[in-house]
């Protein structure tokens, strides 16, 4: 698996959650609701013999406005939703792929994070992908 | 001395290589050892009898078609089929292990949280020819 393609096809299928801006890397600026895929903390090589499959978990970041907004609330809700047009589980979970070949959207915290000298309030999803190692 | 890592075998059922979906694999070799202790002894005497032995495959599921493990192993139940494992990997002089063995069982794990796994079991039947690759 390349890691730049798994993370850019992942910010083109969230791309596609309508009004949310998706980066397929850690932006320094952005505009909420945003979402900004990350880099893993690793990559597990050898899942399988020969280079049948390598792993990897990768984290997703939506910022949506100021923590004290109610707004902001009922907006990140969407996205955390299980399920919904705008449930960035669903529609990760519904993607088609060709740099790996599943995804499960395993969890989300939440935080206030800073992105560009800004607090946002967002939710910080665990994305398990598993892929060819070849 | 030269430390082997694991993650170079190579297994072939039926002709079939299942090596990119497997993850463990373990031969077990046994022989029998009779009793023909007579009198007029302190210790026990044994001699040779027959050899026998299982071999296991596991590994994670795949929806390939034809070579995938679901397809290639299912409908091999109660069947002897011929195995070829290579414990260090292909390459001149490497060994490898033939032989025939009955597929005896052939199981699918479905956790929620992970990879559908597949796991199969085989009693071998008749010799284990052991032969450096050519």
């Amino acid at each position: 698996m390349n890691l730049a393609e798994v993370m850019q096809e992942l910010a083109d299928q969230l791309d596609t959650i309508a009004g949310l801006n998706a980066f397929g890397y850690p932006a320094d600026t952005i505009s909420p609701p945003a979402a900004m895929v990350d880099y893993p903390d690793g990559i597990e090589f050898d899942a399988t013999y020969g280079r049948g499959s390598d792993t990897m978990v990768v984290p997703v970041y939506v910022a949506v406005g100021k923590a004290s907004d109610r707004a902001a609330r009922d907006t990140l809700g969407a996205y955390a939703d299980g399920a919904g047009a705008k449930s960035v589980k669903q529609v990760l979970e519904a993607g088609a792929y060709e740099a790996f070949d599943t995804c499960r959207v395993s969890g989300a915290e939440f935080a206030v994070i800073t992105v560009g000298a800004v607090d946002y309030l967002a939710a910080k999803f665990t994305v398990d992908i598993t892929g060819p190692g070849e | 001395m030269a430390r082997q890592h694991g993650k170079s075998t190579v297994v072939k059922v039926n002709a079939v290589d299942l090596t990119q979906y497997t993850s463990n694999s373990q031969i077990s070799r046994k022989g029998d050892a009779h009793d023909v202790t007579g009198g007029g002894v302190d210790d026990y005497v044994h001699a040779g009898g027959l050899k026998g032995g299982t071999f296991t495959m596991d590994g994670t599921y795949d929806t390939t078609a034809v070579t995938g493990p679901r397809a290639a192993l299912q409908g091999l139940l109660a069947t002897s089929v011929p195995i070829i494992r290579q414990p260090e990997g292909t390459g001149t002089g490497k060994p490898q292990d033939s032989f025939n063995a009955v597929m005896t069982g052939y199981s699918e794990s479905n956790p929620v949280s992970d990879m559908v796994k597949w796991s199969a079991e085989f009693t071998i039947s008749g010799a284990v020819t052991t032969t450096p690759q050519a």
